[in-house]
């Protein structure tokens, strides 16, 4: 088993005027898919990330201010898994609940350093 | 694994609490109260996606009392009519606010403030279901089948009239009551037949209109200066017709008419319940159209089968509502029952009266009930002159479907009775 994590990026929620309905059921879709890994046994951890950024840039460590409705696209947050290989964590990344929001699901494999 | 929420929990909740923070900040700040709930909303589906809390409501009650706060720092921080919040209201008297009693008195108030006069009546509905029931603009637009832009700019006039009229947060007493429970009635009536008659492909939108509408009627009624017979008849009358909300179409969502519907799928406890809201309905001397209206739906359910149908009880009914409110689609279902009781003489009599213009959108059925008057008088060119007009004029596509389907059986017969 390896470590993998599912980035997700996109439209945040707060830009899109949802409403309390679509929200609950966006909610519940999420709430299903967490407890469908965590009963797997494969869940190590995850979070959502809030709208707000603070970009430092460049060798003069430029500071800007930003939220989510000024960036073509933001990371939301993420979930960190254990998996056999990229083709198992795609299998579970089918049930992400925001496809349809355009929003899109990054796999990464956490490194592992072998001496 | 913990509990499924409540259907439509944040809906409701939305709904409860805009109108609640609206008692407690008034009118003129409706934008920053619908923004804050929305907030709410937007903060529990992400904290909930992990673990949900334990007593759902109670927590997003709490959250609603926490926003009281956050507008209150808000609009201190604007420094632009900053409420008197503080004059006599305790935290104890906001808390008080909270309780569900009030909560429901709240949303009255709100729906009062939806049918007020200086609203446009086009705006109502709109305004009623983003306040009162929580609907988003893009769900508002496809429940009416409008654009979303339309939608957008019925509620800002709305808002501007409010805030022109500087509209106070309250439900009407004497004969002011009277008259604005006319038009809440009317709103509630407009929701459900927005439902009901919908060509809508989603199921859910023409069930969650006729739902809410049933859930506003329901808190008229339970408050007690609106515990009247019109209500109740309103009531009853929603009742009826949502009894037959899933037998109306078919698994491939076509129109099924009173005569193919699968009359044991019709919800009984529905009917129960409207006819024991009937009964409160009838203590009273003066009948509303909406007395007529449920008399009419009940007697539809009555028949055990379409040829049990009491026609000239329901015709009876018609002319009572026809004196009533004259309105041409009355005349018109009283010349398709005296075709169906064979009274071709007085049928035609209705129909002379008629112009299809009359009929505005539905004016195919105009054209549907004559051909169904030339077929059954042996007039067959004139009936498939007629139904081609029908078919002409027709914009729902399910209706359209309905008529096509009844040419290609060259079986004439137009039934209305699906209503």
């Amino acid at each position: 088993m390896k470590d993998f994590m599912m980035i997700f990026v996109g439209k945040e929620y707060v830009d899109l005027g949802m409403s309390p309905e679509d929200l609950q059921s966006r909610m519940e879709k999420w709430f299903a898919w967490g407890a469908k890994m965590e009963k797997a046994g494969i869940l190590k951890g995850g979070e959502a990330l809030t709208p707000q950024i603070r970009r430092v840039t460049g060798k003069d460590r430029t500071v800007t201010d930003l939220t989510s409705a000024e960036v073509k696209e933001i990371v939301g947050g993420f979930y960190l898994i254990k998996a056999k290989d990229f083709d198992a964590v795609e299998e579970i990344a089918k049930d992400f609940p925001d496809y349809d929001l355009g929003n899109t699901v990054e796999i990464r494999e956490i490194m592992v350093f072998d001496q | 694994m913990e509990p499924k929420l409540l259907d439509h929990l944040f809906r409701h909740h939305s709904g409860k609490m805009v109108s609640v923070l609206t008692r407690i900040f008034g009118l003129q700040h409706l934008d920053i109260i619908e923004d804050a709930v929305q907030d709410t909303f937007i903060k529990a589906s992400l904290s909930w996606r992990k673990e949900q809390p334990e007593y759902p409501e109670a927590w997003l009650t709490k959250a609603a009392k926490n926003r009281v706060l956050d507008i209150f720092r808000t609009l201190k921080a604007q420094k632009n009519n900053s409420p008197n919040i503080t004059q006599g209201t305790d935290a104890i008297a906001i808390n008080e606010l909270f309780l569900d009693s009030e909560i429901e008195d709240a949303q009255l108030r709100m729906i009062f403030t939806a049918c007020h006069p200086k609203l446009d009546p086009r705006d109502r509905i709109s305004f009623a279901l983003k306040t009162v029931s929580g609907f988003s603009i893009k769900e508002i637009a496809s429940a009416l089948l409008t654009k979303e832009e339309t939608i957008k700019k019925r509620l800002l006039r709305a808002r501007k009239a409010i805030k022109n009229a500087d509209l106070q947060f309250n439900i009407p007493q004497g004969k002011n009551l009277q008259e604005r429970l006319d038009s809440v009635l009317e709103v509630l009536y407009l929701i459900f037949n927005e439902g009901f008659h919908s060509n809508s492909k989603d199921q859910l939108i023409r069930e969650d209109l006729c739902g809410e509408s049933l859930r506003l009627c329901q808190l008229l009624l339970n408050h007690k200066e609106t515990q009247l017979p019109e209500c109740y008849a309103l009531f009853s009358l929603l009742c009826f017709h949502s009894a037959r909300l899933e037998a109306k179409t078919n698994l491939n969502n076509e129109v099924l008419d009173l005569k193919q519907q699968d009359r044991a799928l019709w919800h009984m406890p529905l009917i129960e319940l409207g006819n024991s809201m009937m009964f409160k309905a009838v203590e009273t001397e003066y009948f509303s159209c909406y007395h007529y209206e449920a008399a009419i739906a009940a007697e539809h359910l009555k028949a055990k089968t379409f040829e049990d149908t009491n026609w000239n009880k329901i015709s009876h009914w018609y002319d009572a509502l026809y004196t009533l409110q004259p309105m041409p689609s009355h005349l018109l279902t009283m010349a398709v029952i005296a075709i169906q009781t064979k009274d071709y003489k007085i049928a035609n009599a209705y129909l002379k009266q008629l112009e299809p213009e009359d009929l505005e959108q539905r004016a195919y059925l105009y054209y549907a009930a004559k051909a169904d008057y030339y077929a059954e008088t042996d007039n067959v060119d004139e009936a498939i002159l007629q139904l081609d007009l029908a078919l002409n004029t027709v914009t729902n596509t399910l209706e359209k479907a309905y008529l096509l389907k009844k040419n290609q059986l060259g079986y004439f017969s137009y039934n209305y009775f699906k209503k």
